[in-house]
Protein backbone atom coordinates (compact mmCIF):
# COMPACT_ATOMS: atom_id res chain seq x y z
CA UNK A 1 0.00 0.00 0.00
CA UNK A 2 1.34 3.35 -1.45
CA UNK A 3 0.76 5.97 1.56
CA UNK A 4 0.72 9.33 -0.27
CA UNK A 5 4.14 10.40 1.20
CA UNK A 6 5.51 7.57 -0.76
CA UNK A 7 3.52 7.76 -3.74
CA UNK A 8 4.74 11.82 -3.96
CA UNK A 9 8.17 10.70 -3.60
CA UNK A 10 7.73 8.60 -6.40
CA UNK A 11 6.20 11.04 -8.80
CA UNK A 12 9.10 13.53 -7.90
CA UNK A 13 11.49 10.72 -8.73
CA UNK A 14 10.17 10.04 -11.87
CA UNK A 15 10.03 13.21 -13.41
CA UNK A 16 13.98 13.04 -12.23
CA UNK A 17 15.99 12.77 -15.24
CA UNK A 18 17.46 9.09 -15.41
CA UNK A 19 20.88 9.13 -13.87
CA UNK A 20 22.15 6.63 -15.94
CA UNK A 21 21.88 5.96 -19.37
CA UNK A 22 24.29 9.72 -20.39
CA UNK A 23 27.80 7.86 -20.84
CA UNK A 24 28.33 8.61 -24.23
CA UNK A 25 29.99 6.60 -27.33
CA UNK A 26 31.77 7.28 -29.92
CA UNK A 27 31.87 5.30 -33.15
CA UNK A 28 34.60 7.15 -34.99
CA UNK A 29 37.65 7.92 -32.49
CA UNK A 30 41.72 7.87 -32.45
CA UNK A 31 42.42 4.47 -32.24
CA UNK A 32 43.95 4.43 -28.63
CA UNK A 33 40.26 5.27 -27.26
CA UNK A 34 38.99 2.25 -29.55
CA UNK A 35 37.70 1.01 -26.17
CA UNK A 36 34.76 3.29 -26.27
CA UNK A 37 33.54 2.19 -29.96
CA UNK A 38 30.00 0.02 -29.42
CA UNK A 39 31.12 -2.64 -30.95
CA UNK A 40 30.91 -4.98 -28.14
CA UNK A 41 29.43 -8.85 -28.49
CA UNK A 42 27.42 -9.79 -25.12
CA UNK A 43 26.11 -13.87 -25.02
CA UNK A 44 23.31 -14.72 -22.80
CA UNK A 45 24.21 -17.29 -21.09
CA UNK A 46 21.74 -20.78 -19.82
CA UNK A 47 21.07 -20.42 -16.10
CA UNK A 48 21.99 -23.35 -13.50
CA UNK A 49 19.82 -25.81 -13.24
CA UNK A 50 18.66 -24.40 -9.77
CA UNK A 51 19.00 -20.55 -10.41
CA UNK A 52 16.11 -18.87 -9.56
CA UNK A 53 14.24 -17.12 -13.46
CA UNK A 54 14.39 -13.33 -12.42
CA UNK A 55 18.95 -13.77 -13.02
CA UNK A 56 20.23 -13.67 -16.28
CA UNK A 57 24.10 -14.07 -16.65
CA UNK A 58 25.59 -12.51 -19.81
CA UNK A 59 29.52 -13.22 -21.35
CA UNK A 60 30.23 -9.54 -22.19
CA UNK A 61 33.82 -7.85 -23.19
CA UNK A 62 36.33 -7.76 -20.28
CA UNK A 63 36.06 -3.46 -20.33
CA UNK A 64 32.35 -3.68 -19.82
CA UNK A 65 31.11 -2.51 -15.84
CA UNK A 66 28.07 -3.21 -13.97
CA UNK A 67 26.42 0.18 -15.16
CA UNK A 68 27.67 -0.42 -18.91
CA UNK A 69 25.83 -3.59 -18.98
CA UNK A 70 22.37 -1.76 -17.06
CA UNK A 71 22.61 0.94 -19.88
CA UNK A 72 23.35 -1.86 -22.67
CA UNK A 73 20.11 -4.08 -22.26
CA UNK A 74 17.92 -0.61 -20.97
CA UNK A 75 18.44 0.80 -24.29
CA UNK A 76 19.12 -1.90 -26.77
CA UNK A 77 16.82 -4.64 -25.51
CA UNK A 78 14.40 -2.39 -23.09
CA UNK A 79 15.15 -4.82 -20.37
CA UNK A 80 14.90 -3.26 -16.95
CA UNK A 81 17.66 -4.31 -14.05
CA UNK A 82 17.50 -3.75 -9.99
CA UNK A 83 21.14 -5.09 -9.54
CA UNK A 84 24.05 -6.56 -11.34
CA UNK A 85 26.96 -8.63 -10.10
CA UNK A 86 30.58 -9.58 -12.17
CA UNK A 87 33.33 -11.72 -11.98
CA UNK A 88 36.00 -12.81 -13.70
CA UNK A 89 36.89 -16.47 -14.86
CA UNK A 90 40.20 -16.82 -15.04
CA UNK A 91 41.26 -20.03 -17.41
CA UNK A 92 43.68 -22.06 -16.30
CA UNK A 93 47.23 -22.26 -18.46
CA UNK A 94 47.39 -23.93 -21.69
CA UNK A 95 49.70 -25.69 -24.40
CA UNK A 96 49.26 -24.52 -27.87
CA UNK A 97 48.96 -27.15 -30.31
CA UNK A 98 47.32 -29.89 -28.18
CA UNK A 99 49.84 -30.91 -25.70
CA UNK A 100 53.46 -30.02 -27.64
CA UNK A 101 53.42 -26.66 -28.22
CA UNK A 102 54.03 -23.42 -25.82
CA UNK A 103 52.36 -22.67 -22.39
CA UNK A 104 49.76 -20.09 -22.45
CA UNK A 105 46.98 -18.56 -20.54
CA UNK A 106 43.90 -17.94 -22.63
CA UNK A 107 42.61 -14.60 -21.74
CA UNK A 108 39.85 -14.07 -18.90
CA UNK A 109 36.15 -13.77 -19.82
CA UNK A 110 34.05 -12.01 -17.75
CA UNK A 111 30.35 -12.85 -16.63
CA UNK A 112 27.50 -10.47 -15.31
CA UNK A 113 24.41 -11.58 -13.46
CA UNK A 114 21.56 -9.38 -13.72
CA UNK A 115 18.72 -9.02 -11.48
CA UNK A 116 16.03 -8.01 -13.52
CA UNK A 117 12.48 -7.21 -13.03
CA UNK A 118 10.60 -9.17 -14.86
CA UNK A 119 11.28 -12.86 -14.91
CA UNK A 120 12.93 -15.12 -17.97
CA UNK A 121 12.39 -18.57 -17.84
CA UNK A 122 14.58 -20.52 -20.78
CA UNK A 123 13.39 -23.04 -23.25
CA UNK A 124 14.11 -26.55 -22.67
CA UNK A 125 17.53 -27.90 -24.02
CA UNK A 126 16.71 -30.08 -26.70
CA UNK A 127 16.54 -33.73 -26.73
CA UNK A 128 18.98 -35.67 -28.13
CA UNK A 129 16.72 -37.09 -30.78
CA UNK A 130 15.78 -33.11 -31.71
CA UNK A 131 19.36 -32.26 -32.76
CA UNK A 132 19.37 -33.84 -36.13
CA UNK A 133 19.55 -30.28 -37.81
CA UNK A 134 23.18 -30.13 -36.19
CA UNK A 135 24.38 -33.88 -37.21
CA UNK A 136 24.68 -34.78 -33.57
CA UNK A 137 25.23 -38.48 -34.16
CA UNK A 138 28.25 -38.34 -36.33
CA UNK A 139 29.25 -35.05 -34.15
CA UNK A 140 29.44 -37.58 -30.91
CA UNK A 141 30.77 -40.85 -33.03
CA UNK A 142 33.77 -38.01 -34.11
CA UNK A 143 34.15 -35.96 -30.79
CA UNK A 144 34.72 -40.08 -29.30
CA UNK A 145 37.25 -40.81 -31.83
CA UNK A 146 39.05 -37.83 -31.14
CA UNK A 147 39.16 -38.09 -27.61
CA UNK A 148 40.53 -41.70 -28.21
CA UNK A 149 43.16 -40.28 -30.17
CA UNK A 150 43.76 -37.63 -27.99
CA UNK A 151 44.58 -39.84 -25.30
CA UNK A 152 46.72 -42.49 -27.10
CA UNK A 153 48.92 -39.57 -28.09
CA UNK A 154 48.99 -38.11 -24.39
CA UNK A 155 50.34 -41.71 -23.21
CA UNK A 156 52.02 -43.93 -25.57
CA UNK A 157 52.74 -46.34 -22.90
CA UNK A 158 49.29 -46.86 -21.89
CA UNK A 159 48.21 -49.91 -23.65
CA UNK A 160 45.20 -51.86 -23.37
CA UNK A 161 44.54 -54.93 -22.15
CA UNK A 162 44.73 -57.62 -25.26
CA UNK A 163 41.02 -58.74 -24.01
CA UNK A 164 40.15 -55.00 -24.01
CA UNK A 165 40.98 -54.35 -27.42
CA UNK A 166 38.92 -55.19 -30.70
CA UNK A 167 40.08 -58.30 -32.45
CA UNK A 168 41.32 -57.61 -35.87
CA UNK A 169 39.44 -58.59 -38.93
CA UNK A 170 42.53 -60.99 -40.24
CA UNK A 171 42.35 -63.20 -36.93
CA UNK A 172 38.46 -63.84 -37.67
CA UNK A 173 38.60 -64.89 -40.93
CA UNK A 174 41.38 -67.22 -40.49
CA UNK A 175 39.38 -68.71 -37.39
CA UNK A 176 36.27 -68.93 -40.03
CA UNK A 177 38.74 -71.15 -42.63
CA UNK A 178 40.03 -73.17 -39.85
CA UNK A 179 37.09 -74.23 -38.96
CA UNK A 180 35.48 -74.83 -42.63
CA UNK A 181 38.89 -76.98 -43.15
CA UNK A 182 38.75 -79.02 -39.77
CA UNK A 183 34.79 -79.79 -41.05
CA UNK A 184 36.07 -80.70 -44.69
CA UNK A 185 38.55 -81.81 -44.17
CA UNK A 186 40.20 -80.23 -47.07
CA UNK A 187 41.08 -76.85 -47.89
CA UNK A 188 41.88 -75.20 -51.43
CA UNK A 189 42.81 -71.41 -52.22
CA UNK A 190 40.94 -71.30 -55.63
CA UNK A 191 44.36 -72.54 -57.47
CA UNK A 192 44.93 -75.97 -58.91
CA UNK A 193 48.13 -77.99 -58.26
CA UNK A 194 51.24 -77.91 -59.67
CA UNK A 195 49.86 -74.58 -61.63
CA UNK A 196 53.12 -72.02 -60.59
CA UNK A 197 53.05 -70.58 -63.87
CA UNK A 198 50.07 -69.34 -65.47
CA UNK A 199 50.23 -69.67 -69.69
CA UNK A 200 49.96 -66.03 -71.19
CA UNK A 201 46.76 -66.34 -73.92
CA UNK A 202 47.35 -63.71 -75.62
CA UNK A 203 50.62 -61.89 -77.55
CA UNK A 204 51.19 -59.19 -75.12
CA UNK A 205 53.67 -56.17 -76.47
CA UNK A 206 55.55 -55.57 -73.84
CA UNK B 1 7.76 -37.18 37.14
CA UNK B 2 7.85 -36.15 33.58
CA UNK B 3 4.15 -36.16 33.54
CA UNK B 4 4.02 -33.80 36.43
CA UNK B 5 6.56 -31.68 34.87
CA UNK B 6 4.29 -31.48 31.21
CA UNK B 7 1.40 -30.30 33.13
CA UNK B 8 1.60 -26.77 34.06
CA UNK B 9 2.67 -27.21 30.34
CA UNK B 10 -0.43 -28.01 28.54
CA UNK B 11 -2.43 -26.31 30.78
CA UNK B 12 -0.36 -22.73 29.31
CA UNK B 13 -1.20 -24.10 26.26
CA UNK B 14 -4.68 -23.92 26.55
CA UNK B 15 -4.65 -20.55 27.50
CA UNK B 16 -2.67 -19.06 24.90
CA UNK B 17 -4.29 -21.20 21.66
CA UNK B 18 -7.60 -22.22 22.73
CA UNK B 19 -8.70 -21.81 19.11
CA UNK B 20 -6.44 -24.72 17.82
CA UNK B 21 -5.64 -28.04 19.35
CA UNK B 22 -2.69 -28.82 21.47
CA UNK B 23 -1.94 -31.72 19.42
CA UNK B 24 -1.61 -29.81 16.08
CA UNK B 25 1.13 -27.81 18.04
CA UNK B 26 2.94 -30.96 19.07
CA UNK B 27 4.07 -33.00 15.87
CA UNK B 28 6.33 -35.76 15.48
CA UNK B 29 8.54 -34.92 13.37
CA UNK B 30 10.38 -31.23 13.94
CA UNK B 31 9.78 -29.28 11.10
CA UNK B 32 11.53 -26.29 12.27
CA UNK B 33 15.39 -25.48 13.55
CA UNK B 34 14.32 -23.27 16.48
CA UNK B 35 11.30 -24.79 18.86
CA UNK B 36 8.11 -23.42 17.57
CA UNK B 37 5.64 -24.60 20.31
CA UNK B 38 3.61 -22.27 22.53
CA UNK B 39 5.48 -20.55 25.59
CA UNK B 40 4.77 -21.81 28.84
CA UNK B 41 4.25 -18.58 30.52
CA UNK B 42 4.70 -18.30 33.82
CA UNK B 43 5.56 -21.35 36.56
CA UNK B 44 2.68 -22.26 37.95
CA UNK B 45 3.00 -20.68 41.74
CA UNK B 46 0.58 -21.75 44.43
CA UNK B 47 0.87 -20.10 47.99
CA UNK B 48 3.46 -21.94 49.78
CA UNK B 49 5.33 -22.90 46.67
CA UNK B 50 8.91 -23.96 46.95
CA UNK B 51 11.10 -21.26 45.63
CA UNK B 52 13.51 -22.75 43.17
CA UNK B 53 17.06 -21.84 44.57
CA UNK B 54 18.93 -21.34 41.36
CA UNK B 55 16.42 -18.95 40.28
CA UNK B 56 17.22 -20.44 36.55
CA UNK B 57 14.77 -18.34 34.15
CA UNK B 58 14.89 -21.07 32.07
CA UNK B 59 14.29 -24.25 34.18
CA UNK B 60 12.45 -26.93 32.62
CA UNK B 61 12.61 -25.70 29.09
CA UNK B 62 14.23 -28.59 27.03
CA UNK B 63 15.21 -28.93 23.56
CA UNK B 64 14.98 -32.50 23.91
CA UNK B 65 11.20 -32.88 25.12
CA UNK B 66 10.52 -29.55 22.83
CA UNK B 67 8.85 -27.82 25.77
CA UNK B 68 9.23 -24.26 23.95
CA UNK B 69 10.24 -21.29 25.90
CA UNK B 70 9.06 -19.87 29.20
CA UNK B 71 7.39 -17.06 27.60
CA UNK B 72 5.33 -15.85 24.90
CA UNK B 73 7.32 -15.56 21.45
CA UNK B 74 5.66 -13.28 18.90
CA UNK B 75 4.90 -15.52 16.86
CA UNK B 76 3.64 -17.96 19.18
CA UNK B 77 0.04 -18.04 17.55
CA UNK B 78 1.02 -17.68 13.90
CA UNK B 79 0.77 -20.63 12.12
CA UNK B 80 4.38 -21.41 10.16
CA UNK B 81 4.69 -21.19 6.58
CA UNK B 82 5.71 -24.82 5.29
CA UNK B 83 8.19 -25.58 2.53
CA UNK B 84 6.89 -25.95 -0.69
CA UNK B 85 9.12 -28.39 -3.04
CA UNK B 86 10.29 -26.91 -6.49
CA UNK B 87 8.29 -29.16 -8.19
CA UNK B 88 4.78 -28.53 -7.05
CA UNK B 89 5.47 -24.28 -7.45
CA UNK B 90 3.21 -23.07 -10.02
CA UNK B 91 5.78 -22.31 -13.39
CA UNK B 92 6.48 -18.74 -14.40
CA UNK B 93 5.36 -17.98 -17.64
CA UNK B 94 7.66 -15.34 -19.69
CA UNK B 95 6.23 -12.33 -20.95
CA UNK B 96 5.85 -13.22 -24.84
CA UNK B 97 7.75 -9.74 -25.71
CA UNK B 98 10.67 -9.98 -22.91
CA UNK B 99 13.50 -8.15 -24.68
CA UNK B 100 15.83 -10.63 -23.45
CA UNK B 101 14.19 -13.43 -26.32
CA UNK B 102 15.85 -10.72 -29.10
CA UNK B 103 19.39 -12.91 -28.10
CA UNK B 104 17.82 -15.78 -29.60
CA UNK B 105 17.51 -16.56 -33.44
CA UNK B 106 15.33 -19.07 -32.11
CA UNK B 107 13.00 -19.93 -29.48
CA UNK B 108 12.71 -23.36 -28.71
CA UNK B 109 16.58 -24.26 -30.01
CA UNK B 110 18.23 -21.09 -29.28
CA UNK B 111 20.83 -21.89 -31.74
CA UNK B 112 20.29 -21.97 -35.15
CA UNK B 113 20.71 -25.03 -37.07
CA UNK B 114 23.65 -24.88 -39.46
CA UNK B 115 21.07 -24.89 -42.32
CA UNK B 116 19.14 -21.94 -40.84
CA UNK B 117 22.95 -20.18 -40.14
CA UNK B 118 23.78 -20.63 -43.49
CA UNK B 119 20.62 -18.40 -45.32
CA UNK B 120 22.17 -15.45 -45.51
CA UNK B 121 23.19 -13.21 -48.49
CA UNK B 122 26.21 -10.56 -48.68
CA UNK B 123 26.97 -7.41 -46.42
CA UNK B 124 26.34 -4.12 -47.46
CA UNK B 125 28.70 -1.96 -49.59
CA UNK B 126 30.17 1.04 -48.38
CA UNK B 127 28.68 2.57 -52.43
CA UNK B 128 25.08 1.33 -51.35
CA UNK B 129 25.28 2.99 -47.82
CA UNK B 130 26.89 5.98 -48.91
CA UNK B 131 23.43 6.83 -50.25
CA UNK B 132 21.67 6.60 -46.56
CA UNK B 133 21.08 9.10 -44.11
CA UNK B 134 22.34 8.70 -40.39
CA UNK B 135 19.41 7.54 -39.13
CA UNK B 136 19.67 4.54 -41.38
CA UNK B 137 23.16 3.93 -40.27
CA UNK B 138 22.51 4.00 -37.10
CA UNK B 139 19.51 1.77 -37.26
CA UNK B 140 21.29 -0.94 -39.35
CA UNK B 141 24.35 -0.43 -36.66
CA UNK B 142 22.23 -2.10 -34.14
CA UNK B 143 20.59 -4.71 -36.03
CA UNK B 144 24.23 -5.47 -36.91
CA UNK B 145 24.81 -5.20 -32.81
CA UNK B 146 21.88 -7.54 -31.91
CA UNK B 147 23.00 -10.02 -34.57
CA UNK B 148 26.12 -10.32 -33.35
CA UNK B 149 24.75 -11.15 -29.93
CA UNK B 150 22.79 -13.41 -31.27
CA UNK B 151 25.51 -15.28 -33.25
CA UNK B 152 27.66 -15.78 -29.61
CA UNK B 153 24.55 -16.86 -27.71
CA UNK B 154 23.97 -19.28 -30.46
CA UNK B 155 27.73 -20.20 -29.73
CA UNK B 156 27.86 -20.56 -26.68
CA UNK B 157 25.01 -22.86 -26.42
CA UNK B 158 25.81 -24.88 -29.21
CA UNK B 159 29.09 -25.78 -27.73
CA UNK B 160 28.01 -26.20 -23.90
CA UNK B 161 25.44 -28.40 -24.85
CA UNK B 162 27.69 -30.05 -27.51
CA UNK B 163 23.95 -29.92 -29.36
CA UNK B 164 26.91 -30.44 -32.88
CA UNK B 165 27.93 -28.91 -35.81
CA UNK B 166 27.30 -25.32 -36.71
CA UNK B 167 30.10 -23.06 -35.72
CA UNK B 168 31.37 -23.15 -39.46
CA UNK B 169 27.87 -21.87 -40.39
CA UNK B 170 27.87 -19.12 -37.49
CA UNK B 171 31.52 -17.61 -38.29
CA UNK B 172 30.46 -16.56 -41.78
CA UNK B 173 27.11 -15.16 -41.13
CA UNK B 174 29.20 -13.13 -38.03
CA UNK B 175 31.61 -12.20 -40.65
CA UNK B 176 28.94 -10.62 -43.19
CA UNK B 177 27.97 -8.80 -39.78
CA UNK B 178 31.27 -7.50 -39.58
CA UNK B 179 32.09 -6.55 -42.71
CA UNK B 180 28.29 -4.55 -43.00
CA UNK B 181 29.88 -2.84 -39.50
CA UNK B 182 33.33 -2.19 -41.27
CA UNK B 183 31.36 -0.31 -43.90
CA UNK B 184 29.38 1.81 -42.00
CA UNK B 185 32.60 3.50 -40.39
CA UNK B 186 34.10 3.70 -43.83
CA UNK B 187 30.66 5.40 -45.07
CA UNK B 188 30.56 7.51 -41.58
CA UNK B 189 34.47 8.09 -41.82
CA UNK B 190 34.21 9.59 -45.88
CA UNK B 191 31.11 12.03 -44.46
CA UNK B 192 33.49 13.29 -41.96
CA UNK B 193 36.16 13.92 -43.98
CA UNK B 194 34.24 15.75 -46.81
CA UNK B 195 32.23 18.04 -43.84
CA UNK B 196 35.99 18.90 -42.88
CA UNK B 197 37.34 19.63 -45.84
CA UNK B 198 33.69 22.09 -46.83
CA UNK B 199 34.21 24.05 -43.07
CA UNK B 200 38.06 24.77 -44.65
CA UNK B 201 36.68 25.93 -48.01
CA UNK B 202 33.32 28.32 -46.30
CA UNK B 203 36.33 30.22 -44.08
CA UNK B 204 37.96 31.10 -47.19
CA UNK B 205 34.50 32.04 -49.13
CA UNK B 206 33.38 35.24 -49.00
CA UNK B 207 29.87 34.44 -49.46
CA UNK B 208 29.66 32.17 -46.15
CA UNK B 209 29.59 33.38 -42.63
CA UNK B 210 30.64 30.84 -40.01
CA UNK B 211 29.55 33.37 -37.44
CA UNK B 212 26.46 32.14 -36.22
CA UNK B 213 24.97 35.83 -36.90
CA UNK B 214 22.72 36.48 -39.74
CA UNK B 215 22.41 34.10 -42.86
CA UNK B 216 25.10 32.11 -43.55
CA UNK B 217 24.98 32.39 -47.34
CA UNK B 218 24.22 35.85 -49.14
CA UNK B 219 25.13 35.48 -52.97
CA UNK B 220 27.59 38.67 -53.17
CA UNK B 221 26.37 39.41 -56.89
CA UNK B 222 23.10 38.45 -59.23
CA UNK B 223 23.43 38.21 -62.68
CA UNK B 224 21.40 40.53 -64.69
CA UNK B 225 19.21 40.11 -67.23
CA UNK B 226 19.55 39.93 -71.15
CA UNK B 227 23.40 39.72 -69.91
CA UNK B 228 23.86 35.89 -69.69
CA UNK B 229 22.80 33.56 -72.15
CA UNK B 230 21.00 30.63 -71.21
CA UNK B 231 23.93 28.58 -70.89
CA UNK B 232 25.49 30.29 -68.78
CA UNK B 233 22.66 30.36 -66.60
CA UNK B 234 22.84 26.85 -66.22
CA UNK B 235 26.30 26.82 -65.21
CA UNK B 236 26.07 29.38 -62.70
CA UNK B 237 22.56 27.68 -61.14
CA UNK B 238 24.89 24.55 -60.77
CA UNK B 239 27.82 25.83 -58.91
CA UNK B 240 25.55 27.81 -56.53
CA UNK B 241 23.65 23.96 -56.08
CA UNK B 242 27.33 22.87 -55.15
CA UNK B 243 27.76 25.97 -52.89
CA UNK B 244 24.86 25.45 -51.33
CA UNK B 245 25.19 22.00 -50.74
CA UNK B 246 28.39 22.29 -49.52
CA UNK B 247 27.82 25.34 -47.20
CA UNK B 248 24.16 23.46 -45.58
CA UNK B 249 25.82 22.39 -42.10
CA UNK B 250 26.83 25.71 -41.82
CA UNK B 251 23.58 26.71 -41.73
CA UNK B 252 23.31 25.20 -38.02
CA UNK B 253 24.53 27.40 -35.48
CA UNK B 254 26.72 25.24 -33.65
CA UNK B 255 28.49 23.66 -36.79
CA UNK B 256 27.15 20.53 -35.51
CA UNK B 257 29.25 17.32 -36.57
CA UNK B 258 27.26 15.46 -39.01
CA UNK B 259 27.24 12.25 -37.43
CA UNK B 260 25.76 13.58 -34.73
CA UNK B 261 22.92 15.76 -36.27
CA UNK B 262 19.53 15.25 -33.81
CA UNK B 263 16.89 12.64 -36.24
CA UNK B 264 14.86 15.54 -37.26
CA UNK B 265 17.04 17.63 -38.33
CA UNK B 266 19.30 14.69 -40.42
CA UNK B 267 16.49 14.01 -42.59
CA UNK B 268 16.73 17.77 -44.07
CA UNK B 269 20.04 18.76 -43.14
CA UNK B 270 22.53 16.50 -43.59
CA UNK B 271 24.97 16.40 -46.50
CA UNK B 272 24.23 14.67 -49.41
CA UNK B 273 27.39 13.40 -50.27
Amino acid sequence: MATPVVAATEAVAQQLPRRFGNKQIFLLIPFALSECRPNHVVAFIRPKPRQPPNLATFVVPLTFNKLDLRDYLLHAYNVEVTSVRSFINQPTPRQKFGHMGKWYRPRSQKMMIAELVKPFVWPEAPAEKDREAFDHAIFTKMNKEREKHMKRQMDPSDIPLRTRMAEPKERTTLKEQAEEFLKSGEWTNGKQEGEKWSEVEKELSI
Amino acid sequence: MAAAAMRPSMGALGRISSSTPAVALRPLTQTASLSTTAALLKRHKYPGARDNKDHNKKRGESALRRTGTRWRLSMSDEPLPRPVPRSELPAIETDPDHGLWDFFPNRTTVANPPEEDAKHGRSWSVEELRHKSWDDLHRLWWVCAKERNRIATGNWERNKRRLGFGEAEATGRDREVRATMRAIKHTLTERMYTWQDAVKEATNDPEINLSGDGPAFTPRDYLEEGEAGVAEEDQVAEAAEETAEKTEPATTAAIPDPTTIPASKAQAEAPRL
